[in-house]
């Protein structure tokens, strides 16, 4: 099958560029998966997750070290498709395996906290509505990285 | 022992503890710089890459369509972005950037009615103020700009300005980092967006990864999510913001790397300086002690 050349860029780090089946990522108009060959698309992004699945690998080596699936948490950006490689260009974005869930959660509470107390303008209101959404979706991906974790036996 | 070279004594003494200064501001920079140069490195590939859709996203759109690409008929108003550091001791850094500045307002836009500045870093104000330009707005700037969220009042600003037609161009001008020897100020257009393959923001130097330049020509179809006019008003401030963020990584890590070779240059210069005021006094020294002994001789001589 062909590849699909995925490359997540924040303007602090490349997170990922890989060679990769499939992937899953949550538009403001909903989720879409892109498959190699799809139609050149530009789109802006909401808070949610990323999945990427990755090829099988034929070669036995390979198979014991590769997962075939990664999770990553994003917060608000644009992607770029074109028919063999896919740019999402992220504000902010993170590995799951690199996200605390405490600290995720903590966050998250943090800002609901603020949003309940004081009702300021609408342009901070806004930013911690955004805030929120983005803890959310780092929350969403940190569980279910762990569930999956326990269920295969994988846990580096 | 004589006044004279009790003197110099003292001046040897104090061109010591400058050097040491110096020194030790050397490899304070040194480490900033490190810093600020991976920072730069890392954010280069985003802006690239942001930049790189914009030059697939032109060649689909109308670029009459969209405000931020429409080249004014006469530019009468630009404003200027200054982006400067907020400490001296960085040889002509910042004056280096202003004469740039002034230079090519006068030189590309010879139109030009009022230039307004804003500036980023408070060595960049006081230049402007000294020069007597207009100053419009200033901008608190961190000693290393965490990220992104920093630019956006900067950001915000400029393309409102830019909207309601208070300008008609907006530049950013910076300096460039090519490698910690060469940095190159430069001014660049910001509003309206000029799609071209952009040669600066550090382009000469790092190698751009060629990612097949796919032409986007080929597509019959170009889809755009939630609709066209929706994902440019959101992507080309966007735009605008990451373009502010590299320049003003480029000029920290400029700068940086500015103060480091200018205080290696003090501290060159502080131990030549000791060398010198060494061997006068070891001349003065000799010459005391031989006068000394002149005399004393002088003094037996007579006795006899």
């Amino acid at each position: 099958m062909k590849d699909l050349k995925l490359k997540i860029v924040t303007p602090e780090k490349i997170l990922f560029e890989e060679k990769v089946s499939q992937v899953s990522i949550s538009t403001v108009m909903g989720e879409i998966t892109i498959l190699p060959n799809h139609i050149p698309l530009v789109s802006q992004l909401a808070s949610g997750e990323i999945v990427v699945k990755h090829n099988k690998k034929e070669d036995a080596s390979s198979i014991a070290l590769a997962k075939d699936e990664d999770l990553m948490a994003i917060s608000g950006g644009f992607v770029e498709v074109l028919p063999d490689q896919v740019v999402i260009l992220a504000d902010t974005a993170e590995r799951a395996e690199d996200i605390d869930e405490e600290r995720a959660e903590a966050a998250r509470q943090k800002a609901e906290e603020v949003l309940k107390t004081k009702l300021a303008d609408a342009e901070s209101f806004i930013m911690f509505r955004a805030q929120i959404e983005k803890e959310m979706a780092r929350l969403k991906v940190v569980r279910k990285y762990k569930k999956r974790g326990v269920r295969t036996g994988h846990n580096n | 022992m004589p006044q004279a070279s009790r003197d110099i004594q003292r001046r040897i003494k104090s061109v010591k503890n400058t050097k040491k200064i110096t020194k030790a501001m050397e490899l304070v920079s040194a480490a900033k710089m490190r810093k600020a140069v991976s920072k730069v490195l890392a954010s280069r590939s985003y802006s690239d890459l942001v930049w790189d859709t914009v030059l697939h996203l032109v060649k689909k759109v109308d670029t009459d369509k969209h405000l931020f690409f429409k080249e004014p008929k006469e530019v009468k108003k630009v404003a200027v972005i200054l982006v400067s550091t907020n400490r001296g001791l960085c040889g002509s850094f910042n004056a280096t950037l202003v004469n740039k500045v002034i230079e090519s307002i006068k030189i590309h836009h010879p139109g030009v009615i009022t230039t307004d500045v804003m500036t980023c870093g408070t060595k960049g104000r006081d230049e402007v103020r000294r020069r007597k330009i207009n100053l419009v707005a200033d901008f608190h700037k961190e000693d290393i700009t965490a990220n992104s969220e920093d630019i956006r009042p900067i950001s915000h600003m400029i393309t409102k300005d830019f909207i309601t037609g208070k300008y008609d161009k907006i530049f950013v001008a910076y300096t460039d980092f090519m490698s910690s020897l060469k940095q190159v100020p430069h001014v660049k257009q910001l509003l309206p967006i000029v799609p071209e393959i952009d040669e600066r923001l550090g382009h000469i130097n790092h190698d751009k990864d060629k990612v097949e330049n796919i032409s986007v020509d080929s597509f019959a179809e170009f889809i755009f999510e939630p609709g066209m006019e929706k994902v440019l008003d959101a992507f080309l401030p966007r735009l605008v913001e990451v373009q502010i963020y590299q320049a003003v990584l480029e000029s920290e890590a400029s700068e940086h790397s500015a103060r480091m070779f200018a205080m290696r240059n003090a501290t060159d210069a502080a131990g030549e300086m000791i060398d010198e005021l060494t061997l006068a006094y070891n001349q003065a020294r000799q010459a005391s002690i031989t006068s000394e002994i002149a005399e004393i001789a002088a003094g037996s001589a007579a006795l006899e």
